[in-house]
């Protein structure tokens, strides 16, 4: 089961107030992992400065996770990552508001989610262009890849672009594991259950060799090893 | 130890509730080189499929025996265990899969099977560098994804270098000439002569007779609809390169 739907918003501009949130100052950066949590404040992000924040949920955890991040200063540039493994009942939403309030910014969010057993799993973002955040670059992408009949899967990318000259743009998908390449694999040798784990494995691999910490891929492996 | 590697008995076949083979009798020994000709749609990729244990193939009559072994019992990944190898007509691309990856899963999910150790990491690349240079892979492709980005070419040299590094005992190249260009398909014919030795077999399934000029087998077959309706030698192939499938 899976839905999929996006609208691009050139109505009025109605400016929300800043969050609340952990700052990054002018040039500064903060990259961090967080395993099955967000910080429930959002990031104000200032000029020159870098975020990188990854979140990895494993099996057994459900959340709702809003993560709201304001560009307040040009020249900024933040990545949102995240692994979502879900089974059995877990239930995870990530609701993502990326607030574009400054020009010259380049935002990019990439989320992969693989869903087991009857679980849950949602994602929701939202990209802001302010009508003065010129040269914006916003990229959002969101891949699911459902591994039994009774998970579900809703993604829903929303751009809500009031100026005109930047780059944007999302990419949704939801999807089986890919039954030839299991075959091609198993004519090989490679039994099917360690086949989908190298699918899986593969799938997550771009957030994975962001971070490049030989522990939490060995976790990851091990969490994917219970959802195969 | 039986000489006979293959042997099969009334196959009938059906995909999507077509009979696509209608009764195949095949049996191959030890040391031979079976050749397996047929226009398009005569059942060749299906055969090829059903001895793989490719899924949505349904065997409705008929016996498989490899090795002494009921194969039709087994799955695709205990067929290639048991010494079956398939070089695909269509290579699948495994993104973020690398041939090193790949092969070292697969032989070390072989070696599991057989209650061994995994096989070291040096003698893996050791292996590796070997074969691949069986092929002429340059050694850059060692970290490749899987097929992603490959030439035609590219492609079938990939699946030789894969046999070269299972050593298969039954060898099956589904239609590996086609796409390939006069240099590439000697280098293919090649590895594939330089691996076959008197205790093992291949079947070379084709459509054309290229490939067999390199690879010269000790019998051919023309199937056609769904049977094989003529066995010969070497001659068969001019006769069919002379005047076509239709005499058949």
């Amino acid at each position: 089961m899976a839905s999929n739907s996006s609208e691009i918003d050139h109505g009025n501009y109605v400016p929300v107030p800043v969050t609340e949130g952990i700052h990054v100052p002018d040039g500064g950066s903060y990259r961090k992992v967080f395993l099955n949590e967000l910080p429930e404040k959002g990031f104000v992000v200032g000029k020159d400065a870098s975020l990188d924040i990854t979140v990895v949920m494993l099996p057994g955890h459900s959340a709702e996770l809003p993560l709201t991040v304001d560009l307040m200063g040009e020249g900024s540039e933040v990545r949102l990552a995240g692994i979502c493994l879900c089974k059995d009942e877990d239930q995870v939403t990530i609701d993502i508001t990326m607030n574009h309030r400054s020009g010259h910014c380049k935002s990019q969010q990439i989320f992969n989610t693989l869903a087991a057993g009857a679980s849950k799993s949602a994602f929701f973002g939202k990209i802001v262009v302010a009508p003065d955040a010129q040269k914006t670059e916003a990229y959002q992408e969101n891949h699911n890849i459902v591994l039994s009949d009774e998970a579900s899967v809703n993604t829903k990318p929303r751009l809500e672009i009031y100026a005109d000259d930047v780059k944007c743009s999302h990419g949704a998908t939801v999807g089986k594991l890919n039954e030839d390449e299991q075959f091609y694999m198993r004519s090989r040798g490679i039994p099917e259950e360690e086949a989908k784990v190298l699918q899986m494995i593969s799938f997550v691999a771009p957030i994975l060799t962001h971070v490049g910490d030989e522990d939490l891929d060995a976790a990851v492996e091990a969490a994917i090893r219970e959802l195969a | 130890m039986s000489d006979i590697i293959l042997k099969i008995s009334g196959l009938h076949a059906k995909v999507a509730e077509k009979e696509i083979l209608k009764g195949i009798d095949l049996e191959i020994r030890r040391g031979e080189i079976h050749a397996v000709m047929g226009p398009n749609g005569a059942g060749k990729s299906t055969l090829s499929s059903v001895l793989t244990g490719k899924p949505d193939y349904e065997v409705t009559e008929g016996s498989i025996e490899f090795l002494g072994q009921d194969l039709l019992a087994m799955k695709p990944e205990e067929r290639a265990w048991a010494g079956m190898f398939m070089s695909f007509q269509y290579p699948i691309e495994i993104p973020g899969v690398s041939i090193t990856n790949f092969m070292k899963t697969a032989i070390n999910s072989r070696l599991k099977a057989e209650g061994k150790e995994p096989m070291k990491a040096g003698d893996f690349l050791k292996l590796m560098k070997e074969k691949m240079a069986l092929v002429q892979m340059k050694p850059e492709f060692a970290k490749r994804e899987v097929n992603v980005g490959f030439s035609g070419g590219e492609k079938k040299r990939n699946e030789i270098f894969q046999m070269a590094m299972l050593d298969p005992t039954l060898a099956i190249l589904d239609e590996t000439d086609s796409g390939l260009d006069v240099d590439a398909l000697k280098i293919v014919a090649d590895g594939v002569n330089a691996l076959h030795t008197p205790d093992k077999a291949a079947i070379v399934i084709t459509h054309y007779q290229k490939l067999l000029e390199y690879v010269r087998p000790d019998s051919v077959h023309v199937l056609k609809a769904g049977k094989i309706v003529a066995t010969g030698g070497n001659e068969l192939i001019d006769r069919i390169e002379r005047y076509g499938f239709e005499q058949f």
